[in-house]
């Protein structure tokens, strides 16, 4: 087995996991901060990836393999970056809003040192919801620039 | 003697750390009396407490023995003014204290450097401001959120500390008839504090007399989340050497965003060349 075999294998796994993670994206209604993460981890991944070997593939040595290389770029393109990139934006910015509403809602009085501490959680991921909104919103910006 | 009330100040939260077992937010301690490790006037200590008791970001305190030091542990959270100072357009950092003794011994390193007044710039819920004043120096409080700048009034109730609720980059400094000025800049050079000390440092470049005479405090980081200045200084050294700015000295004191790290914030002090 050569190493083009070795990484043909490599980015087959990848891009079956990303498969995996689209496809988790679309069925589910709202994906968690972790699951979001995770998304566009292996979105990064796949494409840096594909970046590199499309300079490094043969044509006509390696046509299957760049086939696969293909159909995932579009999967990418038409799956991820046309339609479940744009709602988990959404999605990021109407939790924000709502979780800042029921927050600045809440009466501030009396309450005791549980309550603070429970409350204290909410805002822990409220914070972990907007860091994941900016760097939701870096990637974006990445596409724009394409 | 602030060299080594700085280490005794570290040392104090280095132990503090590996016994603390509560779940909020935020937590400091101030000694409760006079020691060998921390020189500190009685009547100063009590003001230090009041200011704790009375300030609403505190929901509980209780007294422990941290190494040999009797001391009062306060438990604080202050997410609601962070969600507050969030939402102002030209908020450079979001509100997160340094501890009440941080401010004291940086005040107090202030006033053993001779300037006569401190204005300290996003100041939170005016704690450096008030230390000054506990130190027998003016000073004054420059703060953007008005949530903040209420508490800060009422904080003024033990001592005023002149709190302002003003944006510091284009607050009128000579309302203040400023002498010997310090300001001490909120804001890691990373998180905005560039852009706040060169509006401020520009001002004061306007008003000759008072250039010579002014210092200036940086709050710096060590924290290898933010890249580092190619001029050091924590993230401060391209600024102070634009400014015609020399560094002084650096304390490192501990803060709410440290609580966790094992480096405390350095406190990089500097004056005009």
């Amino acid at each position: 087995m050569d190493a083009i075999d070795d990484i043909s294998k490599m980015f087959h796994i990848e891009s079956e996991k990303l498969e995996n993670l689209i496809n988790t994206a679309i069925t589910k209604p709202e994906l968690s901060v972790h699951e979001i993460v995770e998304t566009y981890y292996q979105i990064m991944n796949v494409s840096s990836m594909i970046a590199m070997l499309k300079q490094q593939i043969d044509e006509n040595e390696h046509k299957t393999f760049l086939d696969k290389i293909q159909e995932t770029e579009k999967i990418i393109s038409t799956k991820f970056d046309s339609a479940i990139h744009p709602q988990i934006m959404e999605q990021l910015a109407n939790s924000i809003q709502d979780t800042t509403g029921n927050l600045q809602s809440i009466n501030s009085e009396q309450k005791s040192k549980e309550d603070i501490e429970n409350e204290a959680k909410l805002y822990e991921k409220l914070r972990a919801k907007m860091s994941t909104k900016e760097f939701v919103e870096q990637y974006d910006k990445g596409l724009s620039h394409d | 003697m602030i060299e080594k009330l700085t280490q005794n100040l570290v040392n104090l939260k280095k132990e503090f750390v590996s016994v603390y077992d509560g779940n909020s937010q935020i937590q400091e301690v101030i000694p409760v009396s006079k020691s060998e490790l921390f020189p500190i006037e009685r009547q100063d200590l009590e003001l230090l407490h009041q200011f704790a008791t009375k300030n609403p970001i505190y929901y509980n305190s209780y007294e422990k023995i941290i190494g040999d030091i009797h001391c009062i542990v306060y438990e604080g959270d202050i997410n609601k003014y962070w969600l507050n100072s969030i939402q102002h357009g030209s908020s450079h950092a979001p509100f997160s204290p340094t501890w009440i003794m941080s401010a004291y011994v940086g005040a107090l390193f202030a006033k053993e450097l001779g300037y006569a007044e401190v204005i300290d710039i996003g100041s939170g819920d005016g704690r450096i401001a008030f230390c000054a004043k506990v130190l027998d120096m003016e000073s004054y409080s420059i703060e953007l959120d008005d949530m903040l700048v209420d508490l800060q009034k009422l904080l003024c109730t033990i001592l005023d500390f002149n709190p302002y609720c003003s944006d510091a980059g284009i607050f009128d400094y000579s309302l203040l008839n400023l002498k010997q000025p310090i300001f001490f800049i909120g804001g890691l050079a990373q998180m905005g504090g560039i852009s706040l000390a060169s509006d401020i440092l520009k001002k004061i470049d306007t008003m000759y007399d008072l250039w010579n005479n002014s210092g200036w405090v940086f709050a710096g980081t060590l924290s290898q989340k933010y890249a580092p200045d190619p001029k050091n200084e924590a993230g401060w050294g391209t600024l102070i050497e634009k400014n015609n700015l020399k560094s002084i000295q650096s304390i490192s004191l501990p803060t709410a965003w440290t609580f966790h790290e094992p480096d405390d914030t350095p406190y990089v002090f500097a004056q005009s060349i």
